[in-house]
């Protein structure tokens, strides 16, 4: 997955030319070890309808604080600049693969 | 990597203890977590009379029977109490703080004594309200945040949230000495429900208002939506068909977490059932 920082932010997610997934997560966020993997197995059944990238919140706190990140993970679903849909929390690949697929 | 067995069994209860058992007279590798006691309702119940075969016990005498039965067997109890269970697909990821255990199966049998929501809670879960302090704390840096404690454990989580938190109001939920930082503030008193708008703002308790820009509630058991993220619910009862299968592929449940009538003997059938569907699941595999 592609890692997004603040400076190719409006290219690669606002400008992009299909929806784009973006993993909120940070080193010291213990499900968001988890949620990695499983993340990428969903994006292995969705590709190539949908971009998958990841931001560190850590790194990049202005785009934490632009999108209300309270809790980690957090996954968004952005579509045409604007975000479609969001979905909090550890979920298994099913419920992540649902959850984009009626966002796309 | 950590030993991957075949079943967990999260509870120690009648119906984990059953599963157990079946489990392990069908050769798979289980590991069992539970406590000592087996299961506070068990040893609180002054006389059982509709468990058959066992006539006229006292449940602490029927918690023997269980007792020898299941070291009869070498079924050993690991006394940890899971807060996380992860479908990581292939296998579960068993969290209990920071160490894991693996799983290709899960039961979960943890009875249903979980406490109840506040109001608000759950509709500001992940806006402001959150389980897990040190997984969110760095979000909150400088902000104003509430603990709801209902163990001494969450004493160290303040602790920590304090070093980042711009102010801590602890909010303990049983008696005793608290060893906190001294920048905490702690707050005696029944909190009653959070509100906001679009996420949480405010945490009102009986005799006061807080304006928090997060809420922690650090429970001693949560919900089993909650322990095991993408568990279909049914009301407070985890869903389940009559194979004890849940909505996640490899993850079973029984006893009074599934639903009423809260029996023992419900709780072990069941248990029993759930084992057996455990095994033909790994068989297939």
């Amino acid at each position: 997955m592609l890692h997004v920082n603040q400076g190719s932010f409006v290219k690669e997610v606002l400008e992009s030319d299909k929806p784009v997934v973006v993993d909120f997560w940070a080193e010291w966020c213990g499900p968001c070890k988890m949620l990695s993997p499983v993340i990428e197995e969903a994006e292995k059944e969705i590709a190539p309808k949908a971009k998958f990238v990841k931001i560190n919140v850590d790194d990049n706190p202005a785009l934490a604080q632009q999108f209300g990140i309270a809790s980690i993970p957090t996954v968004m679903v952005f579509d045409k600049g604007n975000v479609k849909d969001t979905m909090i929390g550890f979920r298994p690949k099913n419920d992540i693969v649902n959850f984009v697929e009626r966002n796309l | 990597m950590s030993e991957r067995y075949d079943i967990a069994i999260v509870g120690s209860g009648p119906a984990g203890l059953e599963a157990a058992i079946n489990a392990v007279i069908r050769n798979k590798k289980i590991i069992l977590f539970g406590t000592e006691n087996l299961s506070n309702k068990l040893i609180k119940a002054p006389k059982i009379n509709n468990y058959l075969g066992s006539f006229d016990v006292t449940g602490k005498e029927l918690m023997q029977k269980f007792k020898e039965h299941i070291s009869a067997m070498n079924i050993n109890i690991v006394e940890e109490r899971i807060n996380n269970i992860y479908a990581m697909g292939e296998y579960f990821a068993l969290m209990v703080n920071e160490k894991m255990y693996e799983a290709k199966t899960v039961i979960l049998a943890g009875g249903v004594e979980y406490t109840k929501p506040l109001k608000g809670e759950e509709e500001f879960l992940g806006k402001g309200v959150g389980y897990c302090a040190t997984c969110d704390a760095p979000l909150y840096k400088g902000k104003k945040v509430a603990i709801i404690a209902y163990n001494k454990d969450a004493e160290k989580d303040a602790n920590y949230v304090s070093e980042l938190a711009g102010k801590l109001y602890y909010v303990p939920m049983y008696e005793g000495e608290y060893s906190l930082n001294s920048s905490i503030e702690i707050i005696k008193d029944k909190p009653i429900e959070i509100t906001g708008d679009t996420s949480a703002e405010k945490l009102i308790l009986k005799n006061e208002e807080l304006n928090v820009d997060g809420v922690f509630v650090l429970k001693d058991s949560v919900s089993p939506g909650q322990l095991m993220p993408g568990l279909e619910m049914e009301g407070e009862h985890i869903k389940v068909n009559r194979n004890m299968e849940t909505n996640i592929a490899g993850c079973f449940a029984a006893g009074d977490c599934v639903g009423k009538p809260y029996q023992f003997m419900k709780a072990t059938g069941e248990g029993q059932i759930a084992a057996l569907s455990a095994v033909s699941y790994l068989d297939k595999k």
